[in-house]
């Protein structure tokens, strides 16, 4: 006890002379720490993982932009376009762009080309992960240097969703891919953001440097180092001693709750919420029973799983959409905890000694220690989860084989019903098949529901569409959705980003041209 | 027949008997090496009986406690007893770390043998190859071995395993290469005795002695690779308890409970260092002119 | 001496494409794919196929086989499938650190090795030689991540002595600050090691005749350890040693994970999480290279440095 208070109070005294040590230049360059090794590639079309999303998009536009800090469609503003469109049926969009934009390191103008270019890649399945989100589109067209025109084949949720800076909606220069080829151009990005590409050493950094020519004014930071520290304890050794400015924090409300009382330091607790769902494989038995399926949903214990990640860092899930999106069901009707009623149901199935089931599990720590408070609730009923740990590479691998009775996913998407749905419970996306993406759990019943709420041009049909969708994948319990953890970062004091923080799409506090310290 | 059994020396069991007493009474840190080694043997074996709480029940209420009266240890990030996790761990490393020394032992005696045996060709490729299994890094090849066949008990063992089995060729194979010129072995084989007569009947008892001490270390390498291998992500199936694994959430949460890693740190500490100091006082009384090598 | 090298050098080779082969399958046994790594879990199994004819590994194995074997001859090991950089400069970029690190940690073991083992050797049996054996074996003992946390724990957060991530080196004290700690953990335990090995080296190069006769000559006894018999208790010290280097290196991943820092280890862990098969592939022949390299070396100097070793 006296050791503990003694290290607290060593730490403690290092953390207020390091900070004090710091503050007493203006800085002009911004050090953030990471959870990875690797940014992945460097490619916007292609990489959806953290780290390379919070890195790179300082270095890209969309057409329109997400206000910073903002996460939901309702907030979409000018970006590269100034103004847009659409025509009565929602199936022709008019982007007119801004002049004058220029690409970084001397690649000219952004025009209208360079637009249609870069929508077309993000479309093309070889040099795109998202092209599946440009299903719909029948063409892209330059009328004229400063305008882009879009045709859809049908009206989709939405257009301007898949056009902003996010995902293959980030627009990159077409002179840098041509002059570089893919290969190159993936290790050496091109865009038009406040901050250029610099230069990226393995496992150890990402420097960005400030783009002047930027049309939204010269930056006030000259450089951003994105430093790559896979452990969590050892990035949040390098924040308490002042080397870091901002940093992904561990995902945990007791380092959490520490940050939060640290002084001169500002913790945030970010949407979009990663959303832990339990996706029952129902073409596997016992699972294909629903009352063995009813069983696992009243054992689990959602107060008890929020109480033990913690208040402040993440909410109970309410439906088989995560809270906040548009079109998500707020009082969809998931089973109550009630292990009592679980063992009945399980003897009604024909299994009074209880079950065993399989699941193939990610090592990441953050995951595992989610699943193994599932592992202990579900014991308490009767249902002894066997948890194999694989490699992330190896999990992601094997629970798209059916090899997994029950699959633990977490994830964020774009906050528009139509892509959880559509990911996770339309048999289109069943793994296994050609079309497959995340449906674990062989879920069909919402399919016409997600198909008619997609092409519904009217929002209120829509919604009540995805709702009944809901409802059915509920009812029938394809999946248990059980958490959402928020993403928790934390930032000096000091540090200013230009607006106010309330949560980051692209999974990391965008850094602005505006952005600076204020000590 | 008389010849060959008058010239046999003493059984390598005698010579390891006699040796470890001589080893006892002049070596005392032998004695304190094989005390904590027993005391964790029996703390494993009783751990069911002795361990103050369930290691695997979950009490979110008291999740991440220093020590107190109901947990001695503290709890870990789950609200488990650490003590509790930390007696059942012992299980998981003695069973790992002497399983996979064995296996290494038998198969690795066997190669080194056979290899000092026949000579020649056979010999230098065989050598080559251990060489080769010897000097890459004993993490990393169980790390890719580990990574190729998944984590499980009977895995880990495998991988531990190969990783020592060249150390114990190369030791069981230079006292074949003397021993087999020795008239007894001559004798043994113009008396039209069988290849694996001779081998297991007059080499093998020669080299006893040197293999069950190397025995000794060789398990404290062991256990020391398995929490290595835990503490990178590659350990047992949670909830089990291993300390390699512990020590790993535990450096997660070092900044609020740095007890966490710090007592299964511990508890490795004291195993290994236990059999490094019985190894190598059984050495000094075997092979005086080894002592200190390793 | 030719011959003896000709006929070494040949075992290499052998030994090196025997070692390439076996590479190249374990690689394709892991499970894992690395275009889902690469496309991220959002991608639909078409995309996922799409990359995979992309990286070209849907090629028959024999095909991506000759085609390894081709490019390991010609020192062309392709490019990384994740980073898209080529491996070669990927891990040219990292070896100067675990190089770095290694010597380092060589130099601060025999810095401290050498002397206390030539002190214990000296003081055989006494109170000396006990503390120093148990010191040793109690370094030995040491998992390298937990003597890495702690040294962490004392120096880079309490004390506030060194930076806790080992990155910046611009300028001299900032390379300095970056290696210390890092260096000191692989050290430690190298010192150990190092210790352990000039004590018996030592104990038995002093029972030889030579010595005696130098201390019944009355050479100083000062002069005979240093002089004598140190300079020739240092060709086994070296080749074990030597041999050690392999122990050192797997012993640098958990130093590179728990300091941040980068390296040969970090790399291939890196490697082996996103399946970069060739990236794998490539590290892994680097190791063996060195590993054959190292043992071909320790063969020669030693049959050069002792007339008595036959050059069979």
């Amino acid at each position: 006890m006296i050791r503990r208070t003694l290290l607290a109070g060593c730490m403690g005294l290092a953390l207020m002379t390091g900070i004090a040590g710091q503050a007493l230049a203006q800085k002009t360059t911004l050090t953030v720490g990471l959870a990875s090794a690797d940014t992945g590639v460097l490619d916007p079309h292609m990489n959806s993982a953290t780290p390379g999303k919070s890195f790179m998009q300082q270095i890209f536009n969309g057409l329109v932009r997400l206000k910073p800090g903002e996460i939901s469609p309702e907030f979409i503003e000018p970006d590269l376009a100034e103004s847009w469109t659409a025509s009565p049926d929602g199936k022709v969009w008019t982007f007119n762009l801004r002049k004058g934009v220029q690409c970084h390191h001397n690649f000219g103008e952004f025009t209208a080309e360079d637009a249609v270019f870069s929508l077309k890649r993000a479309a093309t399945r070889e040099t795109s992960t998202f092209s599946s989100d440009y299903a719909a589109f029948e063409s892209v067209e330059a009328p004229d240097k400063y305008t882009v025109k879009i045709t859809l084949k049908n009206a989709i949720p939405s257009l301007l969703g898949v056009v902003m800076n996010y995902h293959g909606g980030q627009m990159i220069c077409k002179a840098a891919v041509e002059q570089m080829g893919n290969e190159a151009f993936r290790r050496r990005p091109i865009g038009t953001g406040p901050f250029a590409f610099a230069e990226y050493v393995p496992q150890q950094y990402g420097k960005l440097v400030a783009n002047d020519l930027y049309f939204r004014g010269k930056p006030n930071f000259r450089e951003i180092t994105y430093r790559l520290i896979p452990s969590d304890a050892a990035r949040d050794l390098a924040f308490q001693a002042g080397e870091l400015d901002m940093l992904y924090a561990r995902q945990d409300q007791t380092a959490f709750s520490r940050l939060k009382a640290t002084p001169g330091v500002k913790a945030l607790a970010m949407n979009p919420a990663e959303m832990s769902v339990i996706h029952l494989n129902m073409t596997m038995p016992p699972l294909d029973n629903i009352k063995v399926r009813q069983a696992i949903a009243h054992a689990l214990d959602r107060d008890g799983i929020q109480q033990f990640r913690g208040r402040e860092v993440s909410r109970q899930a309410v439906s088989v959409v995560p809270s906040g999106y548009v079109g998500t069901l707020a009082n969809a009707p998931l089973l109550p905890h009630n292990v009592q009623k679980a063992r009945e149901l399980l003897a009604e199935a024909g299994f009074p000694n209880g079950i065993t089931l399989k699941t193939i599990h990610t090592t990441l720590p953050g995951m595992m220690t989610f699943m193994e408070a599932v592992q202990a609730q579900l014991r308490r009923a009767g249902i002894t989860l066997e948890i194999t740990p694989v490699e992330h590479a190896t999990f992601h691998q094997q629970i798209r084989q059916n090899l997994s009775q029950v699959v633990h996913f977490q994830a964020a998407r774009f906050p528009v019903a139509d892509v959880y749905l559509s990911q996770f419970f339309h048999s289109r996306a069943t793994v296994g098949s050609p079309t497959g993406v995340t449906n674990f759990s062989h879920c069909k019943v919402a399919d016409a529901e997600i198909d008619a709420a997609r092409s519904e041009p009217d929002k209120a049909k829509q919604i009540a569409l995805w709702h009944e969708a809901q409802r059915k994948i509920v009812t029938e319990v394809c999946a248990i959705p059980v958490n959402e953890q928020l993403q928790l970062w934390a930032i000096k004091d000091s540090l200013d980003l230009g607006y106010e923080i309330k949560g980051a799409l692209n999974l990391g506090p965008a850094v602005l041209e505006t952005s600076k310290f204020t000590k | 027949m008389s010849l060959a059994a008058t010239a046999r020396p003493r059984s390598g069991f005698a010579r390891v008997a006699s040796a470890t007493l001589r080893a006892f009474n002049t070596n005392k840190t032998s004695w304190v090496g094989l005390a904590l080694f027993l005391i964790v043997l029996i703390i494993a074996i009783l751990a069911p009986w002795i361990a103050p709480h369930d290691p695997i029940e979950q009490d979110i209420f008291s999740k991440l406690q220093g020590p107190s009266a109901t947990h001695w240890l503290g709890t870990d990030y789950y609200g488990r007893d650490i003590l509790s996790r930390l007696m059942y761990g012992a299980r998981y490393s003695l069973i790992i770390g002497i399983a996979a020394t064995a296996f290494a032992m038998v198969a690795g005696s066997v190669i080194g043998m056979l290899a000092g045996y026949y000579g020649g060709r056979f010999d230098t490729i065989t050598m080559q190859v251990m060489d080769i299994l010897l000097a890459f890094p004993s993490l990393i090849l169980g790390l890719i071995i580990v990574a190729m066949l998944g984590p499980s008990l009977l895995n880990i063992i495998i991988a531990i395993a190969l990783t020592s089995i060249p150390s114990f060729a190369r030791i069981a194979r230079a006292p074949t290469i003397s021993v087999k010129e020795r008239e007894f072995v001559e004798a043994g084989r113009s008396l039209g005795y069988s290849d694996a007569r001779i081998l297991f009947v007059h080499i093998l008892p020669n080299i006893t002695a040197e293999i069950l001490v190397m025995f000794s270390l060789w398990t404290a390498s062991s256990i020391r690779t398995e929490a290595s291998l835990a503490f990178i992500g590659l350990g047992l199936k949670p909830p089990t308890p291993t300390w390699g694994g512990m020590i790993r959430e535990g450096f997660e949460n070092i900044l609020e409970s740095y007890w966490l890693a710090m007592m299964p740190g511990l508890a490795i500490l004291i195993v290994v260092f236990a059999l490094n100091l019985l190894g190598d006082g059984l050495r000094d009384a075997i092979d005086p002119k080894l002592k200190g090598e390793q | 001496m030719t011959a003896f090298l000709v006929r070494r050098l040949g075992f290499a080779c052998i030994t090196l494409f025997a070692v390439l082969t076996i590479i190249f399958l374990i690689v394709r046994i892991l499970p894992g794919d690395p275009a889902q790594v690469i496309l991220g879990d959002q991608a639909d199994a078409g995309a996922v196929a799409a990359m995979r004819t992309r990286l070209g590994l849907d090629r028959p194995l024999l095909v991506q086989y000759a085609d390894f074997l081709s490019g390991a001859i010609r020192g062309d090991w392709g490019v990384s499938l994740v980073t898209g950089r080529p491996v070669i400069q990927e891990v040219l970029s990292v070896l100067p650190w675990t190089i770095e690190l290694t010597l380092y940690a060589l130099l601060i073991g025999a810095a401290i090795g050498i002397p206390l083992g030539i002190w214990a050797a000296v003081n055989r049996n006494l109170f000396t030689d006990y503390a120093i054996r148990i010191a040793s074996l109690l370094g030995l003992s040491f998992p390298a991540f937990v003597s890495g946390i702690l040294l962490l724990i004392g120096f880079a957060i309490q004390l506030r002595w060194f930076p806790v991530i080992s990155g910046q080196r611009a300028t001299w004290t900032q390379w300095l600050q970056s290696l210390v700690l890092p260096a000191v953990n692989l050290g430690l335990i190298m010192a150990a090691y190092i210790t352990r090995v000039t004590r018996s080296a030592m104990l038995e190069v002093l029972s030889e005749d030579y010595v005696r006769t130098a201390r019944a000559k009355g050479v100083p006894w000062q002069a005979v350890v240093w002089r004598h018999a140190l300079r020739n208790a240092l060709i086994p010290i070296i080749t074990i040693v030597g041999l050690y280097l392999g122990v050192l290196i797997g012993n640098s991943v958990l130093t590179e994970i728990v300091f941040n820092r980068p390296g040969l280890g970090k790399l291939i862990v890196g490697a082996l999480n996103q399946r970069d098969y060739t990236m794998l592939q490539g590290m892994m022949v680097i190791y063996t290279l060195l590993v054959v390299a190292i043992n071909l070396a320790t063969d020669v100097v030693y049959g050069v440095a002792d007339p008595r070793v036959k050059l069979q």
